[in-house]
């Protein structure tokens, strides 16, 4: 008997000691590496030269125009794809969700880009807008639309970019907000609908507000997500043309493992999780479920 | 008169279904055109890749001369590895993985232990946290232990995943406590428990779980890049990147097949499993 009630005092874990000692290793010491590497100076080409150096790496994130430039890109970026790419997923959403025949065939179709990798999405579509043999060129061109630069352009790029991963994005966070708009109640709506209310009154004044925390989450959670766009950046512009598309990820990236400058990329990082970890705490304590 | 109001109220609804059909369809081709594009032009010679899409013809979508170039191209320049790699990859994530996240969900959902809320909110906290953002001090960490150009640079730091940790939690709270009361009291241990009266019912969340990890290892892209850049260890997106940009710009048929073959593995697999995709995304968001 008394084995046994010390072998259920291990059985918790026994049971949770692989998942927590692996999500401590990779996801929780990084984090506090990277703060810490943030205050060194340390090259990848010169082992013995890291060098505490206090906050100067953290300065020179301030200074140096092309970082300090890169979190301006990034702010601007973040500020037109996040509302643009939640605000397309609710109307997906809301279109979707339309009990008509065969809307079970129109959501399988939405699903397929959230299935394709960044990297790959943004190959295919930096083909498709090629300025002298892409698709979408041939296209405009047959209905009467000018030809467009698109990536090549620095007054287009950081668009073209916002627009291809929105390709994926949009359709991904309208899962969530389908599932919200499944959730609510169809007396609710129908009491409406006997008052007369119009279908855009229905969304913006029942549905939008009973939808709030999933859009909060989502706002939120596509935010983060999108400080790290990396693929399309390294892939189609390298943060050209005229550092139009110089996202802060990129430059991290660059900083630290193309000049091997760890000690700045680690700064850049710091910064950025900073102002995640914020982000993340206050929809924390937001969305916190209430009693 | 008195007809005229049923009719005008069907003509409105016609309206409405009309103007509903044309933005589902119209979306479904801003879904399917690039994609049929992208495997059209797969199977075409390099010379006329590029000759039905400016100017535009429906040709673009069927190839004029039928061709297997581009995949005997870059199955000669080792795709075939990259493809064999990203399934070993994607297979051990899998097995391990659920392994893992299912032993702490159930740990979360049905043990009594301490710390158990902080424990779960770090859990919670890490998958709020995208991996891509401490990608530069995980690379430093995993450098340090030596697993540059490794199997366990590649697997062992994606094993434990705070959605599939989620996501099992909310599945095992749900199944009935008298499926677990009956053997415990029969003198089961909880591990016999957790095998036998557990995982068999779960088979939702298990697929669930598997087509995300499976997922998130096949279109991982940033973390090869940096911890395993040598060919014998290259996955799928990074080949598909090196014959993107790294190589001469000219192997377009190269690019395209390239592309076809690292969308379709996701596409074919979301589209059978979408229930328990979709599922499995949205439990980590909606109740989290």
């Amino acid at each position: 008997m008394l084995k046994s009630i010390n072998l259920d005092r291990w059985t918790p874990a026994f049971f949770l000691a692989p998942a927590l000692l692996l999500l401590l290793v990779f996801r929780y010491i990084p984090i506090v590496l990277g703060f810490e590497e943030a205050l060194y100076t340390n090259s990848l080409s010169q082992a013995g030269a890291r060098k505490f150096v206090g906050l100067s790496n953290f300065i020179a994130v301030y200074e140096d125009p092309v970082v300090w430039g890169s979190f301006k890109t990034t702010l601007i970026f973040s500020l037109v794809v996040n509302p643009l790419q939640v605000g397309l997923a609710l109307l997906l959403a809301e279109l979707v969700n339309a009990r008509v025949p065969g809307i079970a065939v129109f959501r399988a179709i939405y699903l397929i880009p959230i299935a394709i990798s960044a990297p790959v999405t943004a190959i295919a579509w930096g083909l498709a807008l090629d300025p002298n043999y892409g698709l979408v060129n041939g296209i405009f061109r047959t209905i009467g639309l000018p030809r467009q630069p698109f990536l090549q352009s620095p007054d287009q790029a950081l668009w073209s970019i916002i627009g291809i991963i929105s390709w994926i994005g949009v359709p991904y966070w309208s899962l969530f907000f389908l599932a919200g708009l499944q959730g609510i109640s169809s007396d609710v709506l129908e009491s409406a609908r006997v008052d007369g209310a119009s279908n855009l009154r229905i969304f913006v004044s029942i549905k939008l507000p009973l939808l709030r925390r999933i859009i909060a989450f989502v706002l939120v959670s596509d935010t983060v997500v999108n400080f790290t766009l990396f693929a399309p950046v390294y892939l189609l512009t390298r943060g050209g043309p005229q550092l139009s598309t110089h996202l802060v990820m990129y430059e991290a990236y660059r900083r630290g493992l193309v000049y091997g400058d760890i000690g700045i990329a680690s700064a850049i990082i710091s910064v950025l999780l900073i102002v995640v970890i914020v982000f993340v705490a206050i929809e924390f304590i937001v969305l916190r479920p209430q009693h | 008169m008195k007809v005229d109001v049923p009719t005008r109220a069907r003509l409105r609804k016609a309206r409405r279904y009309i103007l509903l059909y044309a933005l589902l369809i119209g979306l479904a081709i801003a879904v399917i055109l690039p994609i049929s594009w992208i495997i059209a032009s797969s199977f075409t010679t390099r010379e006329t890749v590029w000759k039905n899409a400016l100017p535009f013809s429906w040709r673009a979508f069927f190839p004029e001369e039928f061709t297997l170039d581009g995949y005997r191209a870059i199955f000669e320049k080792d795709f075939g590895t990259a493809l064999l790699n990203t399934f070993f990859l994607g297979a051990v994530t899998v097995v391990v993985g659920i392994a893992v996240g299912a032993m702490s969900g159930f740990a979360f959902a049905r043990l009594k232990f301490r710390w158990k809320n902080f424990l779960f909110a770090l859990v919670v906290f890490s998958f709020m946290i995208p991996g891509d953002l401490t990608i530069i001090p995980s690379f430093v960490l995993v450098r340090d232990m030596g697993w540059l150009n490794t199997w366990q640079g590649l697997i062992v730091p994606g094993l434990a995943n705070g959605i599939v940790i989620f996501l099992f939690r909310q599945f095992f709270a749900e199944i009935p406590q008298d499926l677990i009361d009956a053997p415990r009291v029969d003198g089961a241990t909880w591990l016999q428990v957790f095998l036998r009266i557990i995982l068999p019912v779960s088979k939702p969340a298990l697929i669930s779980a598997g087509v995300i990890l499976f997922l998130g290892q096949w279109n991982n892209f940033f973390w090869p890049l940096l911890v395993a850049p040598v060919p014998e260890l290259r996955v799928v997106q990074v080949a598909v990147s090196i014959i993107g940009i790294e190589q001469n710009v000219n192997l377009w048929e190269q690019m395209f097949a390239s592309s076809t073959l690292a969308m379709l593995v996701p596409v074919l697999l979301i589209l059978p499993f979408q229930r328990y995709y979709v599922g499995g995304i949205l439990g980590s968001g909606l109740k989290g």
